[in-house]
C-alpha cells in the first residue's frame, strides 16, 4: 500500500469505534489502543504508530515497516514480519 | 434529507434448500406493507413476486486481500446493492425503504454480511439489520449431519425460523428447539404460522432488542456445551473454494477430514464482571479472530466498559464484526459483561483463560 492510500485507511473498522467515556475522542483513544498493543508487539521488538488517525504503521527492527488499515491487518504483518504465528490462546502462558 | 445520504435496512433470508425461503418471502411480501421494500434474490423462484422490485444476483466472488473465503466480498451483490441504490435516488425504481436479500440454500452467509460490513460503497447506504434463517424441520437433522452450509447459516442466524414443522412428528419439534438453541443461543427460535404474515413481517423487519438478547445469553446459556455433538464430516477444509462452482465447494470444505471426523460445537456464555478496558479488549479480540476466526463461527454480546455508564453491543460471524452498537440504557439490573461465543473446537476455559491473561498482563505493565 502506497503512503496516500493510507490516509484512506480503516477508519470504519469495529476496533476503531469512540466510546461515550469521558474525555474521550477518537484520536485520543487510538493513540491509547496503539500504546497498548506496543505493550505487546514490543515483546517481539515490533512497534506500533498511528497514521494520520486512519491506519498505523507496524515497524520491525531490521527496518522493514508496512501501512496497515485496522488491528485485524496489524496481526496478519506483525506474523509475517516475524515468521510465525501470535497465537492469543498461547500468548503469555507460563 | 437527500435521498443520497439514506442508509437503508436490510434483512438477510437464508436457509437450506426447500426450507422454505421463497414461501417465506412471497408470504411476507403480500398486501401493501410490501410496497417500500425491494428484494434480491440469487435465483427466480416461482412465487409470485412479479409485483414487486425483484433483481437477480448472479453468481460471482471476489476475495479480500487476507484471501479469507468467509471474508470475502461478494461482487454481484454489491454491483447489485450499488446499482438498486443508484436508481432508488434517480426515481427509476419504485421508492423503497428497506431490502430484503434472500440467498442461495448453498450459501455461506459470511461473504455476504462481509459484502455489507467491508464494502466502502455499500456499507454507507446499507446497514445490516438481522439474519433470518429458516430451517426444515423435516430435513434438519440430516441437513446437521451432511451440509456445512446448514451450520453456517444456523449459526449466523439472528432469528431461526422454524418451517414445516406440521409435517413431522410431535416429539421431533421439541428436540429441534433444543438442537437450535445449542447451536446458537442467542437466536430466538419461531415456529412458522402459516397465516401469521405479521409476526412473519416482525420477524424480517424488526432487529434484536437489547432486552431479548440480554435474557437469551443471560446465565441460564451459560456454558451449554454441546460436547457430544455429532457434526458433519468437516468443516474445516476452507481454502480450496475456488468459486461457483458449488460441489466443488462442497468437496473442498470436506477435504482433509477423515469421514468420521466430528468437529465439537460449542456454545456457551463468558461473564466478565469487573468493566473491560476497551484497548485491551479490542487487541486481544482481533488478535483471536485473526488466529481463530474461522473456528469461532458466532459471536454476540454485551459489554461493560470501563469508564462509560452505556453499554456496548458485540455482533460477530467468524472474522467479521458488525460495528458496535451503543446502547441508551441497560436493559436490566445486572452490570457485567456477558458474551455469547458458538465455536468449533475451542474450550470456554481457553477463551476465559487467554482473556484473563492478556488483562493481567498488559494492565500489569501501565503500573
Amino acid at each position: 500500500m502506497c503512503g496516500m492510500c493510507g490516509l484512506l485507511g480503516g477508519g470504519n473498522h469495529w476496533s476503531n469505534a469512540t466510546l461515550p467515556v469521558e474525555g474521550a475522542n477518537a484520536r485520543r483513544q487510538r493513540l491509547l489502543q496503539a500504546a497498548v498493543a506496543n505493550r505487546l508487539l514490543s515483546l517481539f521488538r515490533l512497534q506500533l504508530d498511528d497514521f494520520h488517525g486512519q491506519s498505523f504503521v507496524l515497524s520491525s527492527p531490521t527496518g522493514a515497516r508496512q501501512i496497515v488499515d485496522d488491528f485485524s491487518q496489524v496481526w496478519q504483518a506483525a506474523e509475517a514480519m516475524l515468521g510465525r504465528p501470535l497465537d492469543p490462546l498461547e500468548l503469555f502462558v507460563e | 434529507m437527500n435521498a443520497a445520504f439514506d442508509i437503508l435496512p436490510v434483512t438477510l433470508l437464508t436457509g437450506f434448500l426447500g426450507s422454505g425461503k421463497s414461501t417465506v418471502l412471497a408470504d411476507v411480501l403480500q398486501g401493501e406493507h410490501a410496497q417500500d421494500t425491494a428484494v434480491l434474490v440469487n435465483e427466480f423462484g416461482d412465487v409470485g413476486l412479479d409485483h414487486l422490485l425483484i433483481r437477480e444476483v448472479d453468481a460471482r466472488t471476489v476475495l479480500l486481500d487476507n484471501g479469507c473465503v468467509c471474508c470475502s466480498i461478494r461482487g454481484e451483490l454489491k454491483e447489485a446493492l450499488a446499482t438498486l441504490f443508484s436508481q432508488r435516488i434517480r426515481g427509476e425504481v419504485p421508492p423503497f425503504s428497506r431490502v430484503i436479500v434472500e440467498t442461495t440454500g448453498l450459501a455461506m452467509p459470511a461473504p455476504i454480511i462481509a459484502t455489507l460490513l467491508a464494502d466502502p460503497a455499500i456499507r454507507n447506504h446499507y446497514t445490516l439489520h438481522t439474519v433470518v434463517t429458516v430451517v426444515d424441520a423435516v430435513n434438519a437433522f440430516e441437513q446437521q449431519r451432511q451440509y456445512p452450509e446448514w451450520l453456517a447459516q444456523v449459526t449466523a442466524a439472528d432469528h431461526l425460523l422454524l418451517t414445516k414443522s406440521d409435517l413431522v412428528e410431535a416429539d421431533r419439534v421439541p428436540a429441534l428447539f433444543d438442537t437450535l438453541r445449542m447451536l446458537n443461543p442467542a437466536a430466538p427460535v419461531s415456529i412458522r404460522a402459516p397465516d401469521d404474515h405479521d409476526a412473519l413481517r416482525t420477524t424480517l423487519f424488526t432487529a434484536g432488542h437489547a432486552e431479548t438478547l440480554l435474557q437469551r445469553i443471560g446465565s441460564t446459556h451459560k456454558a451449554r456445551l454441546s460436547a457430544g455433538y455429532a457434526g458433519y464430516a468437516g468443516y474445516a477444509g476452507y481454502a480450496g473454494y475456488a468459486g461457483s462452482d458449488r460441489l466443488a465447494h462442497r468437496a473442498a470444505l470436506r477435504a482433509d477430514q477423515p469421514a468420521n471426523a466430528t468437529p465439537a460445537i460449542k456454545a456457551f456464555c463468558i461473564e466478565i464482571a469487573a468493566p473491560i478496558d476497551w484497548q485491551i479488549f479490542t487487541i486481544w479480540f482481533t488478535l483471536l479472530l485473526n488466529r481463530h476466526g474461522d473456528k469461532i463461527l458466532r459471536v454476540k454480546g454485551v459489554l461493560s466498559i470501563a469508564g462509560a455508564s452505556k453499554p456496548v453491543v458485540l455482533h460477530g460471524v467468524r472474522h467479521l464484526v458488525h460495528p458496535v452498537l451503543h446502547l441508551d440504557r441497560w436493559p436490566d439490573p445486572r452490570r457485567d459483561s456477558r458474551i455469547v461465543f458458538i465455536t468449533e473446537d475451542i474450550e470456554q476455559a481457553e477463551i476465559e483463560a487467554s482473556y484473563r491473561r492478556f488483562c493481567e498482563h498488559l494492565e500489569e505493565q501501565t503500573q
